[in-house]
């Protein structure tokens, strides 16, 4: 027996690590000849990949009642996508998550105010700069006259956007400073009205667009030593798209020549103006009713294959025989030994190498399940396990069957200890399940997202998202613990 | 007189551990045979070896002229249908009340209608003394109670053979008698019985054949006059002593 486990896990190792080599070898063998340009004009669509989070480049605002992304960047791409005599489709996701989406094909172009630093260039091609942008930083209003610029900051708490050109520049001019990354700007403008932070290192455009929009912000010019595309904005696409990035280029040149960007920020900035006009949480409930669907429907979908794919692999694991145990085994530790967060991400861009058109929606739910089936299993064999083995016995004694006895005596008693695990699954469930708006699946986390970045405003939203998850799960515990009561009456 | 259940040259080991290093035996039909024996001595193991709940690692077991060890599960349920077996931890199916429990196999099992099976299972009850209980369940019943209804429920199925693992050995002393004498009267309507406890005053009483079992075989067989009173191996006359001087 000891012999054949560790036999076992060592071709479980093995296939592992063979999965891991597949994978990385596939994108390079993806492409041959450069046909970019041509798949965009047969599909009759151009795919961009932004992150809305970042005003005046992209954002979201509510347009004849419905939410949508515009800005600089969306008009940039609009132009592109105007000359081939394409539609455009744009494409929210996580900044981290842009490129990842280039290389995967979910997108055919990025444009999220990114700047082509030496490091992107090494794995995605980028178009001419459209636009050029100066750094500045942020800090309180009252706090304005004690800084001069970048040096100002010394054994200060500075913030950057996590993986931006900004975070890099601080890390090597800014030594002296304390680096705070965070993700988003809209946390980073909380952290520093909050003073977890004295300034904030960006692009003078979005400066501009949080200090005109709040009366407790002000901006310096940070300057530092910039060399010449550092400080510009350009499009990203995907290695080995050469015919796709001229294009592009064509109607940059446009864009560069008649000077059309001045109209896209102004453009940007009424619809700014828009959005900070009402910022009262209730003008934005349809953001939060919409994200309350997308988190319930997630976890509903996610918990009902959970329990289904997890009575399976929880037999599946108690099962003597070998080709049932073992996989079941591996599966549960595999899941429950990886965060949700990758596991998530695998599925969306892992996956998507074979799947190219994977909806977010369904990778996200179908991570969300399997994730769950596996702490599902632990919990039902936990169930299982903890009937006595004399129940069964005494069954067998009588002449019943393995499956009569596990049908009719131990999974009736099962359940009874089961239930209330599960339900603290599914209400945890409810809160975990906000890990997929890192692909852009709209649930109530990414609606808090839209919701900060439309109103400049970061505390009130995190306050109702907070309330509503409470609401959601507080309720969902009452009704549990209803029904359990009721079922240990019977 | 006819052979119920015969084994022979029984072996069972776990991994290495030899449990039972040899066991023959036969238990005619309307015998009462106890076993008695030290804890440890592979009692248990014996009796699950009977109805095929352990698969004995050698050896053969026969049951009404059938050889066990080689039948398939469907045959071996058939099989065990007609083997009632009693557990010192009662084992009630604790999901159903004391009714449900005498029915269930009958009618999963036996295919009996639910009339035919509460007919049968209330008799029983009334047999056991328990007619009043048979919509409690059977956390609320006491362990002398819990192990009469365990005792009404194998009956249910109309066994040829009842096999007794310590059926007292879990419960408090004042209720010993009233299983003891359930048992007593099984006996003298004939069942065949295979008993295993500590209960020396019973074995005396009611055994036809008393089985002293040690280290995985059985030391010494014999009448109870033959062990009790006039014990010849070493290890019976020690394991006595100690008992009874209890
Ligand atoms: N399932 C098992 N696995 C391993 N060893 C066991 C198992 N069941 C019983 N044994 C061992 O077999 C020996 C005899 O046990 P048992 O038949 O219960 O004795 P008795 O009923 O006479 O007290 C003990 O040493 C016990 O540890
Ligand atoms: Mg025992």
């Amino acid at each position: 027996m000891k012999m054949n486990k560790k036999k076992a896990n060592l071709v479980f190792a093995a296939i592992v690590m063979l999965l891991g080599m597949i994978l990385s070898f596939t994108p390079q063998t993806v492409h041959a000849a450069d046909d970019s340009l041509q798949r965009v004009k047969d599909k009759g669509t151009l795919v961009m990949g932004t992150s809305p989070d970042y005003p005046p480049y992209e954002f979201i605002t509510k347009v004849d009642g419905k939410n949508k992304v515009v800005g600089m960047d969306v008009q940039v791409a609009q132009k592109i996508a105007d000359d081939l005599g394409v539609k455009l489709k744009v494409k929210q996701m996580d900044f981290d998550s842009l490129l990842v989406a280039l290389e995967t094909h979910k997108v055919d172009m990025v444009l999220s105010a990114m700047t082509p630093t030496e490091e992107r260039k090494q794995s995605v091609d980028f178009s001419e700069p459209y636009y050029n942008a100066g750094q500045a930083i942020i800090v309180r209003k009252q706090d304005k006259s004690l800084y001069k610029d970048k040096n100002s900051f010394v054994n200060k708490q500075v913030g950057v956007q996590t993986g931006s050109l900004q975070q890099d520049l601080a890390k090597k001019q800014m030594k002296k400073s304390n680096l705070k990354a965070l993700t988003k700007v809209t946390d980073l403008i909380l952290s520093l009205e909050t003073n977890k932070i004295d300034g904030i290192v960006a692009e003078d455009a979005v400066a501009r667009a949080y200090v005109s929009n709040d009366s407790r912000l002000a901006m310096i010019d940070a300057k530092f030593d910039l060399g010449g595309d550092e400080t510009s904005t350009a499009i990203a696409f995907s290695k080995n798209s050469g015919t796709l990035v001229a294009a592009a280029n064509k109607s940059i040149a446009q864009i560069k020549a008649k000077n059309l960007t001045k109209g896209y920020i102004d453009n940007a900035g009424q619809y700014m103006s828009e959005n900070t006009q009402n910022t009262s949480m209730l003008h934005y409930w349809s953001y939060f009713a919409k994200g309350i669907g997308y988190t319930l429907l997630i976890t509903l979908i996610a918990v009902f294959f959970g329990v289904l794919l997890g009575a399976i692999f929880a037999l599946g694991r108690l099962s003597k025989k070998k080709i049932f145990h073992y996989p079941s085994v591996w599966y549960i530790e595999f899941v429950r030994g990886t965060p949700l967060m990758i596991q998530v991400m695998f599925v969306y861009f892992g996956i998507g190498l074979l799947w190219n058109n994977i909806p977010a929606f369904f990778a996200g739910v179908v991570a969300v399940a399997l994730n769950s089936a596996a702490y599902v299993a632990e919990i039902i064999r936990g169930g299982i396990d903890s009937v006595p083995n004399g129940q069964i016995e005494a069954a067998r004694s009588l002449g019943m069957s393995k499956t009569d006895a596990m049908r009719t005596i131990v999974l009736p008693q099962a359940v009874k200890i089961i239930w209330p695990s599960l339900g603290n699954e599914f209400i945890s469930l409810i809160k975990e399940s906000s890990i997929v708006s890192i692909i852009g699946v709209t649930d109530l986390i990414y609606q808090l997202r839209a919701v900060q970045a439309a109103t400049y405003r970061g505390v009130a939203p995190i306050a109702v998202a907070m309330v509503i998850y409470f609401i959601l799960t507080f309720t969902l515990s009452r009704i549990l613990n209803r029904a359990e009561r009721k079922m240990q009456h019977d | 007189m006819t052979e119920m259940v015969k084994v022979e040259s029984l072996k069972k080991a776990y991994d290495k551990n030899e449990v039972l290093t040899g066991i023959d035996g036969v238990v005619n039909s309307g015998q009462v045979i106890v076993v008695i024996g030290p804890s440890g001595g592979g009692k248990s193991t014996f009796l699950r070896c009977l109805n095929l709940l352990e698969t004995p690692t050698s050896g053969k077991v026969f049951f009404e002229g059938t050889e066990l060890t080689n039948l398939g599960e469907k045959q071996l349920d058939d099989i065990r249908e007609k083997m009632g077996m009693v557990f010192q931890s009662f084992n009630l199916f604790s999901n159903m009340n004391v009714l449900d429990n005498l029915t269930l196999a009958p009618k999963r099992v036996k295919g009996q209608s639910e009339a035919d099976a509460q007919k049968k299972a209330l008799e029983l009850l009334a047999q056991v003394g328990l007619a009043d209980k048979k919509d409690a369940y059977p956390d609320s019943l006491s362990g002398g109670q819990q192990q009469r209804v365990a005792i009404a429920r194998a009956l249910a199925m109309d066994p040829d053979v009842m096999l007794f693992d310590e059926p007292t050995s879990a419960l408090d002393p004042e209720m010993v008698g009233e299983v003891l004498k359930v048992m007593q009267d099984l006996a003298a309507g004939g069942m065949t019985m295979i008993v295993v406890t500590h209960e020396m005053g019973f074995a005396r009483e009611v055994a036809d054949e008393v089985w002293f079992m040690d280290g995985g075989n059985i030391a010494e067989k014999g009448t109870p006059e033959d062990i009790f009173d006039h014990p010849k191996n070493d290890r019976t006359k020690d394991f006595l002593s100690r008992v009874l001087a209890q």
